[in-house]
């Protein structure tokens, strides 16, 4: 049997140490293979691909422009070949970001990225907050639901259309946590940081999705 | 609803867990990764560690350590200690640290933190404050709290958010090593002209403190001493937290 192609982007956005050590410890003794993406790539030679990013929204699109990753990973997305995008991973499938300046998504997921608006609130909001389930699907069971992942980020996806939604979180108000359209996920807090129910949501992306 | 979070913190020497407020009367109380990997399995909700030694010689040994510590964990990693500038940072992230802290070295040059803010992003710079009580003020310390700084603790808290910090670790030094809690008053102070994340740090020796330390708005307690020498475990100070009501991550 072929081997299934797990494609990890490094885009300079935060360090992809974590993610790559949890989908090693998935695959090992599975035939899956992992490939780090640094640069132009072929597209058609992967089967899943992973976003990890930290940090400014510009700062992302423009480090995957320079590395020539945007424009072959907005094919494979507009093809909605599948993709996990994690924290600014995620939020940069939206059509705009508003951190700094205003910055053009990759427009996969319609939807803005605003800031977290409420007095008091301490931002950014950062620590394990729960995340309660909209609807099932193949990478997040009954069995996550209510439970707690850690999120660091003071940007939130908004306007966003609510069958995209899988899961909400509240923080100040009620913000999509994890999201997706098609074969394409997004998730706003860090499985790869998230400990045992972090890892299971990886695992299930990866050999169930 | 956001979870408190229980930071247990690990003073490092090369690769073990010390206790010694000075640098005489060291005693070993681990190996930092062993620890390290029991605390992320007992239910940390993230991982301090300090290298209180940086002399050139132990650093690489620390840096092996950091990065073996990363390896085995899989909640957040907060390093700190003898950074002193922008290369510094970028080992510590590249080594598999979450979020750095800078201490003395942004006291010395406030524009360390807005430079490793606009680089990394501001979620991964910590900025660790040490406080003291002088002549009726809260100020500003340095090593060790051995040299009061001229900065009034308020106005620099401001001013590390303002230059770009994600999050501050406050200890009093008033407090620090003595477990007769952490001190509300100056926490209180720090969170309510902040609004980033604070740590509260010095000073935790019994259940009531963490409690306490909840109140001053602190969204992070980081205790060392009561957790190293078993004390308590993590879970029953956050079964403690729960039974008062306190949100935590279970």
């Amino acid at each position: 049997m072929k081997k299934q192609v797990i494609g990890l982007i490094d885009g300079q956005s935060g360090n992809i140490g974590s993610i790559n050590k949890a989908i090693k410890e998935i695959i090992k003794g599975r035939s899956y293979q992992l490939k780090i993406i640094r640069g132009e790539f072929d597209y058609s030679l992967y089967n899943k691909i992973i976003l990890p990013g930290q940090g400014a929204y510009a700062t992302l699109i423009s480090n995957l422009k320079k590395l020539k990753i945007y424009n072959p990973l907005k094919t494979y997305l507009e093809n909605n070949f599948s993709y996990l995008g994690i924290c600014v991973g995620m939020q940069i499938l939206s059509d705009m970001g508003h951190e700094e300046k205003t910055t053009r998504g990759l427009g996969i997921i319609a939807g803005e990225i605003k800031k977290f608006k409420s007095k008091n609130l301490i931002i950014p909001h950062m620590g394990w907050n729960s995340i309660r389930l909209n609807k099932e699907d193949q990478i997040i069971k009954k069995n996550l639901d209510n439970k707690d992942f850690y999120f660091v980020h003071s940007y939130i996806f908004q306007n966003i259309k609510k069958s995209n939604v899988l899961a909400n979180t509240h923080y100040g108000k009620k913000f999509p946590s994890i999201i997706k359209k098609g074969n394409i996920y997004g998730v706003q807090f860090h499985p790869e940081k998230s400990h045992k129910y972090g890892l299971n949501l990886i695992k299930n992306y990866i050999l169930k999705s | 609803m956001l979870k408190i979070r229980i930071i247990p913190c690990l003073d490092v020497i090369k690769n073990k867990v010390v206790k010694g407020v000075n640098f005489k009367n060291i005693k070993v109380m681990g190996n930092a990764v062993e620890m390290a990997r029991y605390y992320s399995l007992s239910g940390a909700d993230e991982l301090c560690m300090l290298d209180i030694n940086a002399s050139y010689q132990n650093r690489k040994t620390f840096i092996k350590t950091v990065e073996a510590i990363a390896k085995v964990i899989n909640i957040p990693l907060t390093v700190g200690g003898g950074v002193s500038g922008l290369d510094d940072i970028t080992d510590l992230l590249n080594a598999g640290a979450d979020k750095v802290s800078i201490n003395s070295a942004a006291v010395k040059n406030p524009k360390l933190i807005r430079q490793a803010s606009l680089k990394h992003g501001s979620q991964c710079i910590v900025v660790a404050i040490d406080g003291k009580r002088y002549e009726n003020k809260m100020k500003v310390v340095v090593k060790g709290g051995r040299e009061i700084t001229k900065k009034e603790l308020i106005v620099w808290a401001k001013q590390v958010q303002s230059l770009g910090a994600g999050e501050i670790l406050m200890t009093s030094m008033d407090t620090d090593g003595v477990q007769n809690g952490f001190d509300s008053s100056m926490l209180k102070k720090v969170t309510s002209n902040v609004s980033i994340p604070v740590i509260a740090s010095g000073g935790v020796g019994n259940l009531e403190h963490f409690y306490l330390g909840h109140l001053t708005k602190s969204t992070g307690l980081l205790a060392a001493s009561v957790f190293h020498s078993g004390k308590y475990k993590i879970m029953s100070v956050k079964k403690y937290l729960k039974n008062k009501g306190v949100p935590v991550r279970l």
